[in-house]
């Protein structure tokens, strides 16, 4: 009898439960698999078990996504009803798929539909995980009272007496420091500590933790704990929270301020004080006040000071420097109310649990998450965490099979001797790489991976979980050395089986270059976290390790000055130094004399104390002067910060000076003065904006039915042949636009999408410009022609393309592979106030989970304080210039080539030159194919458009009949969202130019193009007809050390779809199979594409 | 077991003057919170009583001890030990018999009839085991009480098999350890501050006070001990407790006494009469 697929999910037998989604799927028929969705669902729907239910989400999500659209007979064209979407973006995910199934019911199944339903499947599947999560965490004994409790005299906690003791006048209030080292994953086996995974498959949750001090090397004495959390009562009845290194502080006098995690830099201090139950988190919204909360805890008239320092220990270093800052902060205040027993010293075991969970529920309040391992740093030494199956006394109990929170076992001097620990530090270099990458998609493909129980996967995750065991025997014998092989086995098999993306060329070129420089003394590599690029482990023979600290600091920098326009690094690398902690979080009350707050404190807070009247100080800032200035008498520590805090009594000598450069790029790059002040005034003035983008409501909008279009799938023999001698003949060139820096690629880090090295291909990582040329060369030479290729470039990509061009194509630039600079730039604005309400507002948004909700909303109002306060439109100078200019959207590509004389210097070199292909750096299927070509000559066209059937994720606007003329519009045009949904097909922006007569249509012929200021007027004559769109974009702002801040900003654009609607422009349009066009705008996308073949596809075009 | 001996606690330095407060009775007699508690014991069958205080409190406490002044033997606690100290203090005088113990500062109403400590008593006496008093507490007052944590016994009886006794414990440490299958959430078995023990608790007290080296010594890691040693249990009482020492507390008894007695309807006339006028 043959296995139907809810069969895996209730199997007993692992050899069925495990079977490989994919594996089911091989072999069967379209109808097989609507059937099998047909039984999926109707399961999934009475099945109580949570990790059935998800399990079959899953598989629904993936037969739909990957192996439906597979299918050959699988019709490719519906629609997604728009009501269906609108409820995916709130997260109503059950009433999406309804009208999606009933949808398919009317339309027929087909691929559109399907990727709707995937997609909601998807996100239901994780909203039922973290739902679990939640409840659990909730649930969680010792957390749950603190949802119970709604008034401030219920609030049962009291600050211990010890903290309250002050002897009047200017003794100062004790202070509890709290001390927490972090913590590094000796092994990292497959992610298995993501709490999913953990609760799961508690069997293969395991890894191998160690505490350690830190410090940086070259800057700090030595290493030390890193994570410091101060405690103290205050003679005032407010909450005030500091953070020294993102020098931050604040005064909370609402009870909602508490709650208001994204207004400041503190979210991660409010989250502890809730999550410690000082605030607890079920007095939000009561309309309690904070003074009569903090009069029951800390006495009348009294409130507490909260202060955090991770010692400057740079953002994204993969050793939880947040969850254990949490844990340290919620263990100060849990101790200072008596909920942890001793008030010093270090906790005891139960102690350590109850601190780690209320970390959890921190980490889900503040909207973050990290693995259940992170808050390892509370406890001592190296200790082994393993996932626990749940037992019957336990809350997850019948919902899932482990435990939220997994089992410590220290490793002892018994099992881990005093020796080899010490050979352990003799040989490990730990690095900070610089990059800062959001590891949330890769969490996220692993959890997808492992319920499919993909199968090179799923054997690549039984590898990681037994090379724990011999990790943990290596470790114990000492045998460093092969430590080292099995770490650097683990990165390259199992590690990069289950996620190719774990690793980059940055990694592997420091990897290559330390085994170069140290040969056999190297001894291996190591992933600390998510992914590699941040925080990494470099092993060495123990005589070469000092060497090798200096040396991977050269190597480390030169590589990425090398890659640092096409990598995001959010900082310069640092090496650090370490030691094993074997302590734990450890706490001290310090009294009297000792009873500061970190010197960089101090730093910030003197300052403002001493720009006021002395008599206008109050109490607590005049002791705290007093504590400072005795401190900085005796204590090298506090008399070293004296310098930088008379630098901050001054003001900057140094501002001023970014501001000339951006003056000087600006005048370089031919920006227009006039035209940037009339956008400001009709930005100020509301006749130009996100609403004005928008066609009249009157506008008809119609759908373009498929006889009106060529199907690329049907080409006839004729055109092939025809296309075929046009590029024998070197009629042909291709136009790669080059000129953007892929600002959902990678959240606005401002490099070159175009140099990305995203993917291997044969073997090599690759960028994206590395893949056209690879495609341009393979069909050069199957035509035995030379097929010009050109890169269009801006301002922010031109100098770093050519740079590496130069390196890569040789004396092949300005020969066959060429560059046209941009010629246009704009000048960033900050947003209007009514823009960004009507971003967040009157368009369709995705809806977050709760808490997540929150921190935008958040976030938010603090963006529009910011707007309101720097000045409606007025220019956004406050980064880096390059961050502050912006490239003014691809209709000016094609102009740049007349106006900057490329075109004709082609044309020179290539007089037979009648045809341009023309697309998107990221179309990576966009080849100069000879049936499209083809059937382009055979249209007479001054265009031709290649289009394709849409998917749900497929935004921006599309092909339509608008006011009964078949053209392009813009998603950003359409006077309604749901109209986007109307039309069939989606642009991929790949476009086919007649040159000639697209020369005709600028009023210009071949000869003209030598005279520059006869193509400028043409140009800027046309360009006056096409409307401006102006948009918000994310761009990121880096500060501190390795910490980013996202602003939306506005710019304008114009863009090259709109030339379909000049009526003077004639168009063709083609639908073409999604492989060619199909663009890659987020990295979260990468593993799909991998997966469903598309990565595979693209690997056969090209000449490697 | 039989329980004809009473030791009372009234020791605490800062507390040395409540049990003298004078209070109304259910009959409306006036009488000093120590009377009170000295006939709640001797109408469960008590015959002699202990009562631990600070030097120099014996005469005032003898005048406040109304008609069982002779039955009442005064012990010193020379020096502030703790509330276990306290107790111990009462060893001779209890000597090897097993006894009632009630806190001078709580005063303790009845639902019905049978007053609180007759509840105990008849428990402790039918089920042969040292049984603390218990009422059910919501978390917000956890920090004020004595609590246990454990299983139901089973029968109609609310009794408890006690496991844990932990003392003025958090929220957090009571959700993880004092969790009582059947209560309402949210809700712990605190201290009545009423107990019928067994001398046993003498030797914990002793053991304990060896370990403090010094510190205050109290009850609840004894009884804690005891926990362990022996079949221990928690009755939930059909009554309430009255903390005369927390704010308010000497008012709240009173209301309940005459609530509970005598002179109810006019107690409750002049409640309404306040009502409507503020």
């Amino acid at each position: 009898m043959s296995l139907r697929v809810t069969d895996i999910i209730e199997a007993e037998a692992p050899e069925t439960r495990d079977l490989a989604i994919a594996r089911w799927c091989a072999g069967r028929s379209t109808a097989e698999l609507l059937r099998a969705c047909g039984e999926l669902e109707l399961y999934r729907r009475r099945q109580t078990n949570l990790y059935c239910r998800v399990r079959a989400l899953f598989f629904l999500s993936a037969i739909h996504r990957y192996h439906l659209p597979a299918r050959p007979d699988f019709p490719r064209t519906g629609r997604v009803p728009y009501a269906g979407f609108s409820r995916v973006l709130e997260r109503r995910f059950e009433e999406a798929i309804t009208g999606f199934l009933r949808a398919q019911e009317a339309q027929g199944a087909n691929e559109t539909l399907s990727s709707a339903l995937a997609a909601a499947y998807h996100a239901l599947g994780f909203q039922t995980l973290a739902d679990q999560v939640r409840h659990t965490v909730r649930a969680t004994r010792g957390n749950a009272w603190i949802f119970r409790l709604g008034h401030p005299q219920d609030q049962p906690l009291r600050v211990r007496p010890e903290l309250l003791r002050a002897g009047g006048g200017t003794t100062p209030h004790p202070v509890l420091r709290e001390r927490t080292p972090v913590r590094m994953d000796l092994t990292h086996c497959g992610w298995s500590d993501i709490f999913f995974l953990g609760m799961d498959f508690p069997e293969g949750a395991r890894v191998l933790n160690v505490s350690i001090d830190l410090g940086l090397h070259g800057r700090d004495a030595g290493p030390r704990p890193p994570v410091e959390a101060y405690f103290r009562i205050i003679d005032e009845p407010v909450i005030r929270l500091a953070s020294v290194d993102l020098e931050a502080s604040a005064e909370v006098r609402e009870l909602e301020e508490v709650f208001d995690f994204g207004r400041d830099y503190l979210g991660l201090l409010k989250a502890a004080i809730i999550a410690a139950g000082l605030v607890p988190p079920g007095i939000e919204r009561s309309g309690a006040k904070l003074a009569d909360l903090l009069g029951v805890m800390c006495g009348s008239g009294r409130g507490f000071e909260l202060v955090s320092n991770v010692n400057r220990i740079p953002k994204g270093s993969r050793l939880a420097v947040s969850t254990n800052l949490l844990g340290a902060l919620i263990g100060a205040c849990m101790r200072a109310t008596g909920q942890i027993r001793t008030l010093t010293g270090p906790m005891e075991e139960s102690e350590r649990r109850m601190v780690a969970a209320r970390a959890i529920l921190g980490e889900w309040l503040g909207g973050s998450g990290g693995g259940w391992q992170d808050s390892g740093g509370l406890w001592p030494g190296i200790k082994l965490i393993e996932g626990v199956t749940a037992q019957p006394d336990d809350v997850e109990y019948g919902f899932s099979r482990g435990r939220l929170l997994p089992r410590h076992t220290l490793l002892g001097p018994d099992r881990i001797p005093a020796a080899a620990r010490e050979r352990l530090q003799e040989s490990l270099v730990l690095v900070h790489g610089g990059m800062a990458q959001n590891v949330g998609p890769i969490l996220e493909m692993v959890t997808e991976k492992y319920l499919l129980r993909s199968e090179a996967e799923w054997s690549a995750r039984h590898q990681a979980v037994a090379t724990l065991d011999e990790i943990l025997r290596q470790l114990a014998a000492g045998e460093v050395q092969a430590l080292g092989r099995s770490l650097t086995a683990n990165f390259f098999g199992p590690l990069q089986t289950i996620i190719p993306w774990v690793s980059n060329l940055y990694t592997e070129r420091l990897i290559q270059r330390t085994q170069a420089a140290f040969g056999d003394d190297f001894w291996g590599f190591w992933m600390l976290g998510g992914m590699s690029g941040g925080g990494m482990g470099f092993i060495f023979a123990p005589t070469r390790r000092r060497e090798a600290q200096e040396r991977l600091q050269e190597i480390m920098l030169t590589a990425k000055r090398e890659l640092e326009t096409a990598l995001p690094f959010a900082m310069d690398p640092v090496v650090y130094d370490f030691a094993i902690n074997e302590h734990g979080s450890v706490a001290a009350l310090l009294t009297d004399a000792d009873a500061l707050l970190p010197a960089g404190y101090y730093q910030q807070s003197v300052p403002r104390c001493l720009r006021q009247e002395a008599r206008n100080l109050t109490p607590r800032e005049r002791t705290d002067l007093q504590q400072f200035t005795q401190a900085a008498r005796h204590q090298p520590e506090f008399a070293a910060v004296l310098p930088t805090l008379l630098d901050r009594l001054l003001p900057s000598a140094t501002a001023g000076s970014d501001t000339g450069r951006l003056d000087t790029l600006l005048d370089e790059n031919g920006f227009d003065r006039v035209q940037h002040e009339q956008i400001r005034a009709d930005l100020r003035g509301g006749r130009i904006g996100l609403a004005m983008n928008r066609l009249p409501p009157t506008t008809k909008i119609e759908d373009v039915p498929a006889e009106s279009l060529f199907d690329a799938s049907t080409a006839p023999e004729d055109f092939c042949r025809q296309g075929e001698a046009a590029l024998r003949a070197g009629e042909v060139a291709v136009v790669t636009y080059a000129a953007g820096v892929g600002s959902r690629w990678t959240q606005g880090a401002g490099v070159v999408k175009g140099l990305h090295p995203f993917a291997k291909f044969a073997g090599r990582h690759r960028n994206f410009i590395d893949v056209h040329l690879a495609k341009t060369k393979q069909m050069s030479r199957a035509f035995g022609t030379v097929i010009p290729h050109v890169f269009t470039t801006s301002y922010l990509t031109h100098a770093p393309i050519e740079r590496f061009l130069r390196e890569t194509a040789g004396d092949a630039l300005d020969r066959t592979v060429w560059l046209s600079p941009g010629r246009s730039i704009g000048l960033r604005l900050v947003p209007t106030v009514r823009d960004l309400q009507f971003a967040w507002q009157e368009t369709a948004q995705q809806k977050l989970d709760e808490q997540k909700e929150k921190m935008r909303e958040s976030v938010r109002a603090a963006l529009t304080a910011w707007a309101r306060q720097t000045g409606e439109a007025g220019d956004y100078l406050d980064n880096l210039p390059s961050q502050c200019l912006h490239p003014v959207g691809h209709w000016f590509e094609i102009p740049n080539l007349l106006k900057n004389g490329v075109l004709a210097r082609l044309l020179a070199a290539q007089p037979g030159l009648r045809t341009l292909l023309v697309h998107n750096v990221d179309t990576l299927g966009a080849t100069p194919d000879p049936a499209m070509l083809g059937w382009f000559r055979a249209a007479g066209a001054t265009l031709g458009w290649e289009v394709m059937a849409r998917r749900v994720e497929d935004h921006g606007g599309g092909l339509g009949r608008i006011d009964g003329r078949v053209r392009m519009v813009e998603g950003l045009a359409l006077p309604r969202e749901e109209d986007e949904f109307a039309l069939t097909y989606y642009s991929t922006n790949t476009c086919w130019v007649d040159i000639d007569r697209l020369l005709a249509l600028f009023a210009l012929q071949r000869s003209d193009l030598s005279d520059t200021t006869k193509t400028a007027a043409a140009v800027r004559s046309l360009a006056a007809r096409m409307p401006t769109y102006v948009t918000l974009k994310e761009v990121k702002k880096r500060w501190g050390h390795g910490q980013e801040d996202v602003y939306p900003v506005a710019q304008f654009e114009k863009l090259w779809g709109d030339m379909t609607a000049l009526t003077e422009c004639t168009n063709a349009f083609a639908v073409v199979p999604r492989a060619r066009g199909q663009q890659l705008k987020d990295q979260a996308q990468l593993d799909v594409w991998q997966r469903d073949g598309s990565a595979a596809y693209i690997e056969t075009l090209g000449d490697w | 077991m039989k329980v004809r001996k009473a030791l009372i606690t009234a020791a605490n330095p800062r507390q040395r003057t409540l049990p003298l407060q004078m209070l109304i009775d259910q009959q409306g007699a006036s009488k000093s919170a120590l009377q009170i508690v000295l006939e709640e014991a001797a109408a469960a069958g008590v015959e002699e009583f202990c009562v631990v205080v600070c030097p120099g409190d014996e005469s005032a406490y003898s005048a406040a001890s109304g008609a069982l002044r002779d039955r009442v033997r005064f012990v010193v606690q020379r020096n502030p030990g703790g509330y276990g100290h306290a107790v111990l203090c009462g060893r001779e005088f209890i000597n090897g018999e097993a006894f009632l113990h009630l806190v001078g500062d709580h005063l303790h109403v009845a639902n019905g009839p049978t007053s609180c400590a007759r509840q105990l008593v008849g428990i402790a006496e039918s089920e042969d085991a040292p049984v603390s008093a218990v009422q059910p507490t919501h978390e917000s007052l956890l920090t004020a009480y004595g609590t246990v944590g454990g299983r139901l016994v089973g029968g109609e009886r609310p009794l408890y098999q006690i496991e844990t006794v932990l003392e003025k414990p958090t929220p957090t440490v009571a959700e993880q350890q004092l969790l009582v299958p059947g209560l309402r959430a949210g809700y712990y078995l605190c201290f009545f501050g009423m107990h019928v023990l067994l001398p046993e608790i003498f030797d914990l007290l002793t053991e304990q006070g060896a370990a403090a080296s010094g510190r205050p010594v109290g009850l609840s890691p004894a009884l804690h001990a005891l926990a362990a040693r022996r079949r221990y249990l928690a009755f939930n009482v059909a009554g309430r407790r009255y903390d005369i020492g927390a704010p308010y507390g000497l008012l709240f008894a009173q209301l309940a006494l005459t609530l509970a007695g005598r002179d109810r309807d006019r107690m409750l006339t002049q409640l309404v009469e306040l009502l409507a006028t503020r």
